[in-house]
Formats: structure tokens, sequence, C-alpha cells
């Protein structure tokens, strides 16, 4: 942020070690200044570092400066020159004004390109990148929750080493005498332990690490690691691949328990073209998913073929089978496996797989073991799958040597290690259960650990070091495909703290450079040219480095070894089987200190803020369990309690646990919610296991917090649903359009914009991206489990999720609610104070200055999308919480009601360009905020008045209809029926 | 029937088988025997239930003042159910408050005599409730302190209220209805304060009596101004009878709500308010009665009437449940179908459902019998049970309709909380505390009106011997 920030924003206060500009350097004592660490600090530790940079006091300064500067804000930009988002125009920080960075953000290790909104030098909102790869415009719950982690109050300040405090410049200090310690005996006594990363910058200081300390050794952990998919292609191909599917390629998609809408770098483009094919027509694609507990993608499915996560391998060998006993696929014969059981529906895939040859895919799941994904890579193989419907790419470059974590487990205990350097996610919470890390960790005289915020791990950790948030840092990353894109910091570090390059620059002495000049350092080394600068700029501003994406490849399958594999994996142990998934909301437990993700109800069983033992009804009938019981959960000796949840469509036998619950050391927002199912999990068998005893413990139910406690419609038409063959859009035509009324029309037909929406439920997964988006874009509060639970929860945009047909084996659908601006608004005319009004435009606009709060709005509203505010939940906020909120959006306080505005402020803003420009509002002009994150592009807002809009393409759809057409509210959004194409040989 | 009762029978008025006043007391007897209760020494019983009533009271002002600071989010009101035992209670209260109007003014057009000797009871009964039922909407908003925009005032803002909403129709319905009551039980009360006033022992109860009493006099002039007053102040409450619960019904019935969306509301909510109005002014009388002594003026023939009054209004009640019913089946709307034939009945406030059937259809039918409508205890009980019966009426109608409306999706239970207890019961608490003032200083049966009632009844008497 080019001139006029640096200097002015200077003045609220010195920043953290950099160096003055005058680059003399400064001295507190003599004895300091002869490089005396030794001597007791003048002032105790920090004191000269702003400590109090969000303290109350500090706020009010921060405050009062920021008034004084004309409201210029109250954040520091980064020190690097950072460069806004290349469609942007490039200006000065406006006040009022907000611009556009791109930058990415790691989600399971690989890049997600995205566009941060900073206002005033705030980032407050988070969006897709459309010219990445990953995301293409779209932006996930996680990627958009990661900024309320930026403003977490309970992040770690400053550095501390056997508990005593650090300043910035004595933390470099330390690091490089302590790396200068390892130096002798070339680094033996030196462990890193890191998490998968795509990021070349660290790849390049691993090596050069590697080759300052021969001796050193690199240890990667990842609670949700991907080993077996390696594994998987290393037997297939002999070498570590990744595969990157290509959902719009393929006409037939079989997921072998591969979750791929809701985990995974890919997701949101997945998602893209999942949609793009769902277009209902002949050409409509059909998913198969074949998985234990109800995902996502399983709810997404045409098809879902319930079964035990160690039944996934028999059937897909059943499939195998079929291939080649039925359609020639010759090269299957050794991996498959005439089937036991679900002969019919193994057959009718491989049938449906065969037809589509070239344009089938099949997918297996990070949870299946290898032998699943060499199988995998096989049928890909013999079905043309390879090169077309999905990509292989090698696996980012393994620090040379990486070790498992069992390996570092056994050298602290040989008491090995001196140094331990600790940038992987939360080991200590994260470590299966039979590698108990804690006590280990507490013996390593240097663990050095790097953490947002203090955790389980950084309690045993002797040396803390607060990180930098993604979007404080500079770095770069990979995509998926290989596409490279340099993070650029939005904002300078809020709090004293030191970035994962940063960190490990130190151990080669280079932990002054600042990220900045590590990242753009490797990059002229491996791009030079003599206009670097401008070229450096122009990726900073479009969010990638063009030409850096790689070609697919489709190696060669070793088709004995898979065999071998496939019939190597032992019979699955009988009885109850246990199996640990990521969960959808905190993933291994990394989101569970950030509100927004506890609040997010879970896309199927809509709790909020706990976890559950999921069980399909047969099962709970037969364990004498129901939802609510309280279980004891015992597998090989270990023990945990947990409440059991009922699901429909679950697999028999199986109980589901979601992991990065029962955190015992993540503050107030995280700490003791839910249940560790980790505490179960074994390092050989970290998915899913046989041998689980559950029995009841208890007479008192536990108290779940669900926003959904009713998932059948009663036989309503509100989420419609309908198989191809049976679709016409006669079905739906009374479900649209004005009813007979005596009263004039409404709506002005002359007024040039008249806005409405449209939802597809054929594109929607359910996956919440929306529900985030709106909660970061309208200042929406969260409340907490215990105000849930009365039904108090404030989203604005909710998703229905309703269950239809076989209770063992349901359709699940879901469906995005949010007001839909009625033109005939029950709300309206019920306010006694009118302070809920229409717009010529269309909107129902809500006046929160007006509302005296006496509810008969929401009484009256059939959607119930109204939302009031029964406390002050906006009161307590602390300092930099306030720093997230759109200024564009009133913070709402106690006793008004809310709802969805149609993200009027988003229209305003257009508006006030177009009339600066001097021309009407364009079509996609404005973007709501659920539209904009929506990967799958199933909502559509726009101008009805105008007819080439695509919203009103969508009105005009023949599978448009209005939902509770009968009450003659006439919303103005519509949706469109969803449809399904399931195989008329599995009817 | 026993022959003794059988031979006074035929000594009466055959169409008055039971007096309305027992015996001809004198003035100064009815003056003594209705202001005893002012003058007398405190009684224990008073004591007593004043201390039970008074800590109540408290109960409800501190209820209010945490509600008030803190939000309120401490009643049980979520977002199904927008509306749960604040607007319960209102429409309780105020439906209450029904009886005293009709006794007083539709009964005194009527002339119907038995309403002498119960109307000021009934009249300070409306009056309390109506003060009680004001709390809840002034109370139920999420910014109380902006009440006031419900009231249509010229605003620098340039705004007015919604005229098109029910509850700027409520605004003006209780508000009239309150300050209508007040006057008319305050004109009523005048030649009585001045009696009172002429009575007194004590210099300070002379002059705090004197100076409501408004120097009455009781010269003709006087008299003939009261009369007039009295008789234009009854006109004027007797629409106000029909049009209050009217107006409260249209809070629901010009909704959307399957439920709440019913053409049937205005007339069964006057039923339903003139019946629960009976059931209290019973509730309250008989004890008082006993406790004061007031039987020879309140005699079993008041008793019968208000017993026949809420026989015929819980027979209209029951009608409405049945035409609510009828409705919901014949117009083939499977929203309302499913509210009244699944959710009501068998959903998870059933309990509540068939307490009210039970209460408000069942528990009347005993009025056909005339034992049942002389014997106070069973007339007490019956009147407790509708008091029961016509406040979970209008809990499955609130809360009930709403938590289970068009979505399934946002169906939601609604569980009172201690606030919520804590404002009902206080408003109880309230209610009783005013009650037992009002019959501590202020004579609770007309001494005026009886001794007109006493004169008219002479005359009579004399007219039938005369033939």
């Amino acid at each position: 942020m080019p001139p006029l920030g640096k200097g002015a924003l200077h003045v609220l206060g010195e920043g953290r070690g950099e160096a003055p500009a005058d680059g003399r350097e400064r001295w507190r004592s003599l004895a300091e200044r002869e490089g005396g660490g030794a001597h007791p600090a003048e002032f105790p530790a920090g004191a000269a570092e702003a400590p109090e940079a969000f303290s109350r006091r500090g706020f009010f300064k921060i405050l009062g400066a920021s008034a004084a500067l004309a409201g210029l804000g109250a954040c520091r930009p980064p020190r690097d020159a950072i460069h806004p988002w290349v469609r942007q125009p490039e200006k000065a920080v406006v006040p009022g004004a907000s611009l556009h960075y791109a930058t990415a953000l790691a989600v399971g290790g690989y890049g997600v390109g995205l566009l941060v909104t900073s206002t005033e030098g705030r980032p407050t909102k988070v969006e897709g990148n459309p010219d990445h790869p990953s995301s293409l415009g779209a932006a996930g719950a996680f990627e958009q929750a990661a900024l309320l982690d930026l403003y977490d109050p309970r992040r770690l300040r400053g550095f501390t080493r056997r508990g005593q405090p650090l300043s910035h410049r004595a933390v470099l200090r330390s690091l490089v005498e302590l790396a200068a310690s390892h130096r002798e005996d070339g680094g033996r006594r030196l462990r890193f332990l890191v998490g998968e990363s795509a990021s070349p910058l660290l790849a390049d200081l691993r090596r050069r690490i590697q080759a300052s300390y021969p001796g050193a050794r690199f240890h990667v952990f990842e609670s949700l690691a991907r080993d077996e998919v390696r594994g998987g292609h290393r037997v297939a191909f002999g070498r570590p691949m990744e595969a990157r599917l290509r959902l719009d390629r393929a006409a037939v998609i079989l997921s072998l328990d591969d979750d791929f809408l809701a985990l995974g770098p890919d997701r949101l483009r997945l998602a893209r073209e999942l949609a793009a094919g769902r277009e209902p027509g002949p050409e409509m694609s059909r998913l198969y998913v074949a998985e234990a507990h109800l995902s996502l993608t399983g709810s997404s499915a045409d098809h879902r073929l319930r079964m035990r996560p160690s039944e996934v391998l028999a059937f897909g060998r059943a499939v195998a089978h079929r291939l080649a006993e039925k359609h020639g696929l010759a090269a299957l014969a050794g991996c498959g496996l005439a089937p036991a059981a679900r002969a019919r529906e193994a057959a009718a895939v491989a049938d449906d797989l065969a037809r589509a040859r070239g344009r089938a895919l099949v997918t297996a799941g990070q949870r299946q073991p290898a032998a699943v994904h060499a199988l995998v890579a096989a049928l890909n193989a013999a079905l043309g799958a390879a090169g077309a419907t999905v990509e292989y790419r090698p696996a980012p470059e393994d620090p040379a040597g990486a070790a498992p974590l069992r390996d570092l487990a056994a050298a602290i205990a040989a008491g090995q290690v001196d140094t331990l350097v600790v940038t992987a996610s939360n080991p200590v919470y994260g470590a299966p259960a039979d590698v108990d890390l804690g006590p280990l960790l507490a013996r390593v005289p240097d663990g050095v650990y790097l953490t947002l915020r203090p955790d389980e791990t950084s309690a045993r950790s002797s040396f803390v070091v607060a990180a930098s948030h993604p979007f404080e840092s500079w770095g770069d990353l990979r995509a998926t495909d290989g596409t490279a894109s340099i993070c650029q910091p939005l904002v300078a570090p809020l709090a004293e703290s030191l970035s994962e390059p940063e960190l490990l620059a130190s151990f080669l002495g280079e932990g002054d450079r600042g990220g900045h000049a590590l990242v753009k350092a490797s990059w002229e080394a491996r791009r030079p040219r003599p206009d670097f600068d401008a070229e450096w700029r122009r990726w900073l501003g479009r969010g990638l480095v063009p030409g850096t994406a790689t070609a697919g490849e489709a190696p060669a399958v070793r088709l004995g070894a898979v065999a071998a594999a496939a019939g190597a994996v032992p019979a699955a142990r009988q009885g109850l089987e246990a199996s640990f998934v990521a969960d959808a909301k905190v993933l291994d437990g990394r989101f569970a200190e950030n509100a927004w993700m506890q609040e997010l109800p879970d896309p199927v069983t809509k709790l909020t803020w706990d976890n559950a033992a999921l069980l399909s009804p047969a099962t709970a009938r037969r364990l004498g369990v129901e939802t609510g019981r309280r279980a004891e959960l015992r597998l090989r000796g270990r023990r945990v309690e947990a409440p059991v949840y009922v699901v429909p469509g679950h697999a028999d036998d199986v109980v589901t646990l979601p992991l990065g619950y029962g955190r015992t050391a993540a503050g107030p927002v995280g700490t003791n919610v839910g249940f560790s199912a980790g505490a179960l999990r074994s390092g050989d068998a970290p998915w899913f296991e046989g041998g689980l005893a559950l029995a009841p413990v208890g007479i008192r139910k536990h108290a779940f917090a669900a926003t959904q406690e009713h998932f059948s419609m009663e036989g309503r038409d509100i989420a419609l649903s309908f198989d191809r063959a049976q679709w016409s859009p006669e079905k739906v035509a009374h479900l649209r359009g004005a009813l007979p009324t005596l009263l004039d029309p409404a709506g002005d037909p002359e007024e040039p914009y008249r806005w409405g929406m449209a939802i597809d439920l054929s594109r929607c997964t359910g996956c919440s991206a929306c529900a985030v988006a709106c909660q970061a874009e309208n200042n929406v509060p969260v409340v907490g489990k215990a105000q849930v639970a009365r039904s108090r929860e404030m989203h604005w945009l909710r998703i229905d999720r309703y269950f239809a047909g076989d209770p063992e084996n349901p359709e699940v659908l879901s469906q995005p609610v949010a007001c839909v601006h009625c033109e005939r608004a029950p709300c309206e005319y019920v306010c006694p104070v009118n302070a809920t009004v229409h717009s010529d435009e269309g909107l129902n606009e809500m006046v929160y200055n007006r509302c005296v709060g006496t509810r008969y709005c929401s009484n009256n509203c059939p959607y119930k999308v109204r939302r009031f505010n029964f406390f002050e939940y906006n009161k307590e906020k602390p300092p930099t919480e306030k720093m997230l909120m759109n200024p564009d959006v009133t913070v709402r306080h106690r006793g008004v009601m809310e709802k969805c505005s149609y993200c009027v402020q988003r229209i305003e803003r257009v508006r006030i360009t177009a009339r600066l420009e001097g021309r009407p509002i364009r079509e996609g002009e404005v973007l709501t905020a659920c539209q904009q994150a929506c990967p799958a592009q199933a909502i559509v807002f726009g101008n009805l008045a105008d007819p080439r809009s695509r919203v009103s393409a969508w009105h005009g759809s023949d599978r448009r209809y209005d939902l509770l057409h009968e009450v003659g509210t006439r919303p103005r959004t519509a949706y469109l029926v969803r449809i399904r194409n399931p195989n008329p040989e599995l009817a | 029937m026993s022959a003794e009762s059988a031979a006074r029978v035929e000594r009466v008025d055959p169409l008055e088988p039971v007096p309305v006043l027992a015996g001809r007391p004198g003035d100064r007897e009815l003056n003594d025997a209705l202001f005893e209760p002012v003058w007398a020494k405190t009684r224990r019983g008073w004591l007593a239930l004043f201390a039970v009533a008074v800590p109540l009271a408290g109960l409800l002002f501190l209820a209010i003042a945490y509600t008030l600071a803190t939000g309120i989010g401490v009643w049980g009101n979520n977002v199904p159910v927008g509306w749960a035992f604040d607007i319960i209670n209102f429409v309780w209260w105020i439906g209450i408050g029904h009886a005293g109007t009709l006794i007083s003014a539709i009964l005194l057009l009527f002339q119907q005599r038995w309403r002498t000797s119960i109307n000021r009871f009934a009249e300070a009964m409306t009056l309390f409730a109506v003060i009680q039922a004001l709390i809840f909407p002034a109370l139920h908003t999420g910014r109380p302190w902006f009440d006031f925009w419900l009231f249509p005032y010229p605003s620098t803002l340039g705004l007015w209220p919604n005229f098109k909403s029910p509850l700027i129709w409520d605004v003006f319905a209780v508000n009239t209805y309150f300050l209508v009551s007040l006057l008319f039980w305050y004109v009523g009360l005048i030649p009585d304060l001045a009696a009172l006033r002429d009575t007194s022992r004590s210099r300070a109860a002379r002059v705090a009596y004197g100076i409501f009493a408004l120097g009455w006099r009781g010269s003709a002039r006087h008299w003939r101004h009261h009369r007039i007053a009295y008789l234009l102040l009854a006109g004027i409450s007797t629409p106000l009878v029909l049009s209050v619960h009217s107006v409260v019904s249209f809070d629901f019935a010009v909704s959307v709500l399957p439920g709440w969306h019913t053409t049937v509301f205005p007339p069964y909510f006057v039923a339903g308010a003139i019946f629960s109005g009976f059931a209290m002014v019973l509730t309250l009388v008989i004890p008082a009665r006993k406790v004061f002594g007031f039987e020879s003026v309140i005699t079993g023939k008041h008793l019968d009437n208000m017993a026949k009054v809420m026989l015929a209004t819980g027979l209209m009640v029951s009608y409405g449940y049945l035409v609510e019913h009828f409705n919901a089946w014949y117009s083939g709307d499977h929203l309302e179908s499913f509210l009244f034939f699944t959710t009501r009945q068998r959903g998870p406030y059933a309990p509540v459902y068939w307490l009210m059937i039970f209460c408000n259809v069942v528990v009347p039918q005993v009025f056909w019998f005339r034992r049942a409508r002389q014997s106070t205890w069973a007339l007490w009980v019956a009147a407790l049970l509708v008091n029961v019966g016509m406040w979970t009426e209008r809990f499955v109608i609130i809360v009930t309709s709403l938590h289970r409306d068009f979505l399934p999706s946002s169906w939601a239970m609604y569980y009172p909380t201690w606030v919520d207890w804590s404002i009902y019961l206080g408003t109880l608490g309230f209610f009783g505390t005013l009650f037992l003032l009002f019959l501590r200083f202020v004579p609770a049966v007309s001494a005026s009106e009886v001794k007109e009632l006493r004169r008219e009844l002479e005359h009579e008497a004399q007219a039938h011997a005369a033939h």
C-alpha cells in the first residue's frame, strides 16, 4: 500500500524488529550493545515492543489516532509492498473504499487462490480468485473462516522460552544460537516436525537446511495424512503420485469413500465441475458413492452404496471383476474378485462405467488403504480415465528422507533429540493414541513450536513461537495442477510473530531477512529475468505465477503389484467397526477454535458445537441406544465416552467418529467441545478398525444443539427432487406464478431494476460455503451453544436438509433458505412501526433503527428466516474482532430483528460506481456474498427486469418453482427442482 | 328437590327462586355491613393473603428489571416461537377483564338487577387485570424504551406507525379499554367514597376519602349528573366488550400462520374472554363473600346466574373449537389439517391441548345441573379449572401454531424459563395485591346501588301487594 499508508501509519507504533528508517542501530544499554543477552533487561522484556498493541488502552489509542488520520484505518499495512488484484484500478488507500488482494491459503497442503477484501487496511472478507485453478472464484467455509482466526483475541503474542518472554530480536538471536549449537555434529540432534505442504519456498528451505545439517531429519505429520494415497500410487506406478480429478470430463463417476466435495484443496473446483455435469438432459453425469457415513458427496450422489469402510475394497474388486469378465478389460482380471455381496450393484456400476469408457472415473478417498488406491489406478487405466478424467502428477517433493512420527517418538525416547522444531499443526493433540507425544515433547530441551494460538502442544514445548497468520505472512503455494501462487500478506502482523519460512530460515542464518525477501529471492533464482520486479508485481496482482502448471501424466500401472496388494489386505475383523472421519467443520481440530465453524451446522446432522458417534438406525436398535444417549466406546483397551446420534443412511455395524473435538487447551471456544475421537485412533489403523465395543452409560441425555430437528418434509412441496426419467415440467407448473388475487399486481413494471435470486437444487451440495460467506459479509454474530439449543442461531442463510424415501438409505436434499424477498411480504404489514418495508426494486428491507422488536414479523414469516437479537450479541467484542466487521453493514444490537438483505450494501456499491460512470448497472456486476462463494454456482442473483439476465433465465426455467407457493407471498427467490440421474438398472 | 325448599319456592317469585337481596335491610344496616371491611381492623386472613401477594408482586418487578437489563433472551422465546408467555398472559389477562365490563355496562343497560352487588367487584377486577395485561405488550418488545413509537404522534422523523398492523389497533383498543374501565369504576365509586368520608372516624381517612369523593354532597343535581355520566360510560363501554377482544384476536387472525389465520377468531375470542372473566369473578367472589360476610348481598342468585353465563359462553367457545377443526378439514388446506389434526392432538404439546378441551369443553357442562350451580365448592373448582383452561387455550393457539409452522426445518420447541414463570406468577401477585388493597380501602359492594336496589324491590313488593 503505497505512499500514503507508509508514512502516516508508522506513527501508530514502532513495528517489530525492523530496521529504523535512518539505518542506525538502537540499543538500550551498553551491556545489550556489547552483545549480552545475558544481562537482565532494563525494562521487562517486550516493554518497548508495544506489548499492549490490542489491549483496551491500546485500542483506544489507535482508535483516536485513526480518527485523527481521517479514518485511515487501525491497521498497519505490511511492511513490504503488496499489490492489489489486477482487475482493480491501482490506487492508494481511499477511506471508505475497499481493495481486493490476491493471495493463497493452504488447504490440505495445497494452495487455494483467494481474493481478500481489505477495507482501509483491514482484511474483512475472503473470496475466491477467479483465475486460480483450485478456487475458480469460489471460497469454501474453511478459507473464509480463516479470517476469523486472524483476529482471534486468543492468538499467541510474542515468544517465550522456558517461560521467559523474548523480544523479536531476542528470539531471532536465540534461534541463531540454537542453530549454531547444532553445526558441530551436523545436526544429528536436530529434528523438524513439519506438516504436508506444497510450498516451493518451504521445500527449498528444507533442502537447504538438510544440506547445512546433514544429520538433521525432517518428520512429516498430518492427522489427515494422504499417506495411503501416495502408498497406493507407489504400488501402482512405482512412485508417489497425486490424482487430480476432472469431473467436467466424466460421465460416470464412482467414488470409493471419497468425500471430494467436502475435503481437500480441489473441493471447490470439483463442486463446480460436478455441478456443470448435472444439467438435466441426456448428457447428465451419474455419481455413485460407496461409503459408510453420510458425507456431503454421498448426499449428492445418484446412488449411495452403504457399506462399511472395510468393504469398499471388496466392492472395488467386484467392479474390476465384472469389468474383466463382462467387458473384456482383461488387465483387471488379476485385481478383480467375484463378489460375495452387492453383486447386483457392482455389476450395474461396472456396466455403467464400461459404457462410459473414456468418460468414466473412479476415485478413492484418503481414508482407504493403499490397496484401494492401487486398484483405482488400475481401474482408471483400464477404463481409459487416466489422462482424460483423471490426471496424475508426482506428489510434491518430500523433504529428503521425511520420516514418520513414530521414528521421532523413538528418537526422543532414546534421548537423541536436543532441538525439535515443530511447525506441524498441534501434533500432541492430533497424534495417534499409541504415540504419546506430549510427555516426550516435554523431554526435549528445546522444543520449538510455531503456533497461532496456545494449544495442547505449546503447553509441552519449552520454546513457543507465535506464528504469523497466513494473511500476515509471505509465502508461496502450489495448486494441485502445479500452478504456483505467491501468498502476500494483507496486514502487518497484529502481534509479534514469525512465519514458517522465517522460522526455518533462521536455521540458515537468514531469520532477519523477512518472508518477503525469502520468497522473492527464491523465485528470482527460479525464474531470473531482467525485469523481475515488474514481473513479480504482476504475479502478486494476479495471484498466480503464469506458466507454472504442469501437465498431467498417465503413468503405466504395474498390474501385478496391484493385484498382489489387493489380495494381501487381510479380511476385516467382524463386529462393530470404528471409522474416523475429518469433521466437516473443524477438520482435524485446527478449526476447533473458530467460532464460525463451531456454530456452522454440520451439513448432514445439523449439529453445532459438538460431534457425536454416528450410527445407523438398525445398529442403534441392535445396540439399544438412541440419539442423545451417551455411550462408552472401547477399542484396543482405549476408551472414550461419546453421545450417540442416529443418522438415516448410515451403514450398519459402523460407528463414525468425527475427529477434531474434545480439545483440552483450545480457549473458551474450543475447549471441551465434543469428544476426542482421536483418543481411539491407532497409528497403524488411522481411519477404520474393527473390534469396537459400544455400551450405553448413564440415563441422562446429552444436550445437542442442532439447528434443525425435523428432517421430514411432511409431504409438503418444499425441496423438490425428481428422477430424470420421471421428470416433466408439468409436475411443478402449479407451484409458480401469481395466485388469483383481488389486490393490485405487486411491483412497478416500469422499475429498471427488480432484484431477484434463483437457487438450483441440482447444483447445491449443501457444503455451507454460502452460510459462512453470509456470516462474514453481514457481520452476523456467533451466539454459542446454549443459544443455538434455544433455537436462536443468527445465520441469515441456513441450509435446510431433508430426508426422503427409504429410512435405511434415504435421499438427502439440501436447500439453502434465506429471506426470499416476497413481493407480498407477510412480515411487512404486521410491523407496527414500519421497520420492515418494501423497496421499489423489490427488496424487503429491514430498518434496524426503527425496529422495536415485537417479533410479529418473524411469527408471520412462513419461511422463518428472520433472526432476532435476543441479547446484546455484539457487546463484548474484543478489539481485534471489531476490525473484522464489514463497515458497509450495520452491527445490530439487542432487541432488533434482522435477516438477509440480498446484500443491499453490494447493490449500493455497484450503483454508486454505475452512477459515477453514467451507465446502468450491468448484468453480473452485483454478486451477493452467498452467490460469490458458492463453488457449484448454484445461486444466481440479478435483475429480473432485464430479460437477458441469468436470473431471468433461471426464473423462466421449466424447473423453477416457488417455495410455499400456496401462501401467495410471491417470493423473489425461486428454486430450481433437483434432478437426479439414477441408473435404471438399480431402480 | 326437598319439600322444604319446594315450599320456599312457592312463597317467592317463581321466576326468581333465589332472591338477589336476602331480606330487606335498612340503609344503616347496609352501610354498616358493606363498609365494615373498610372500617374494621385488618383481618388475619387478609394479612396472610397480602403476605403472599406482595412478595409475588416483588418477584414480578425483579423479573421485569432483569429482563430490561439483559434482554428478552432470558425468556424462553425463540425463532419459530416469537411469542409465548408474554402474549399468552396478555390475552389471558385482557380476557379476564371482560367480565367486569360486561357486568357493569351491558347488564346495566339491560337492567339486570343481579349485577348490582357484584359490579364493583367485577369492575375492580377488570381494571387490575388490564393493568397486568398492559405489562406484557410493553415489556415483550426487544427495545421497550422505544415502545412509544407505537403511538401516533407527530415525530420529527415524519414517521407514523403502520396503521395496517393489528398491533397498532391493539394499542388503541387496550388503552381505550383501560381508560374507560378506570373512569367507569371511579365514577361508580364516588357516592360510596363520599359516604366513607362522612362515616370516617379519623381525620386522615376523612381527608383522603374526601379528596377522592370530589366534593360529592348527594344533591339531586349531583345524582342527575352522576346518572348521566354513568349511563354514558356504560354506553361507551358496551362496544368495548366486543371490540377489545376482537382486536386482540386480529393479532392472530390477520396473520398467515395456520392456527392463527382463522375468521372465527373475533366472536370466539369475545366469548372466551367473557367465559374466563366470569370464571375469575367467581374465583374471587366466592371466598370474598364468605370472608367479608356479603352472603346477603351476593346471593346464590348471583352465583347461579354467573354459572349460566359461563355455561353459555363455554358452549360458544366449544363451538369455536369445532368450527376451527371443521374449517381445517373442509378447506382441504393440508397445513391447517396438519396443525389441527396432528400437531395439536398428537404433537409434543398434546397434553396442553387435551387439558384445554377438558377445562373449557367438559367442565362447564356441569353447570347444566342446578346442584352444581348452587354448590359454592363445585362452582369455585369449576371456575378455577376454566381459568386454567383459558390460559391453556392461549398457549395452544400461540405456541403450538408457531412451533410447527410451514417449513419443518425451522420447527423447534418452546420451554419457559424461570423468568417467564416469575413474570406470570408475579402478575398474579400484583393483581392479588391490588385486589386486596381494593377490598381493604374501598367498599367492594356498591352501597349506593344496593340501597337503590332495595328501594326498587320494596316498590315492586308494594305494587304487588296493592294488586
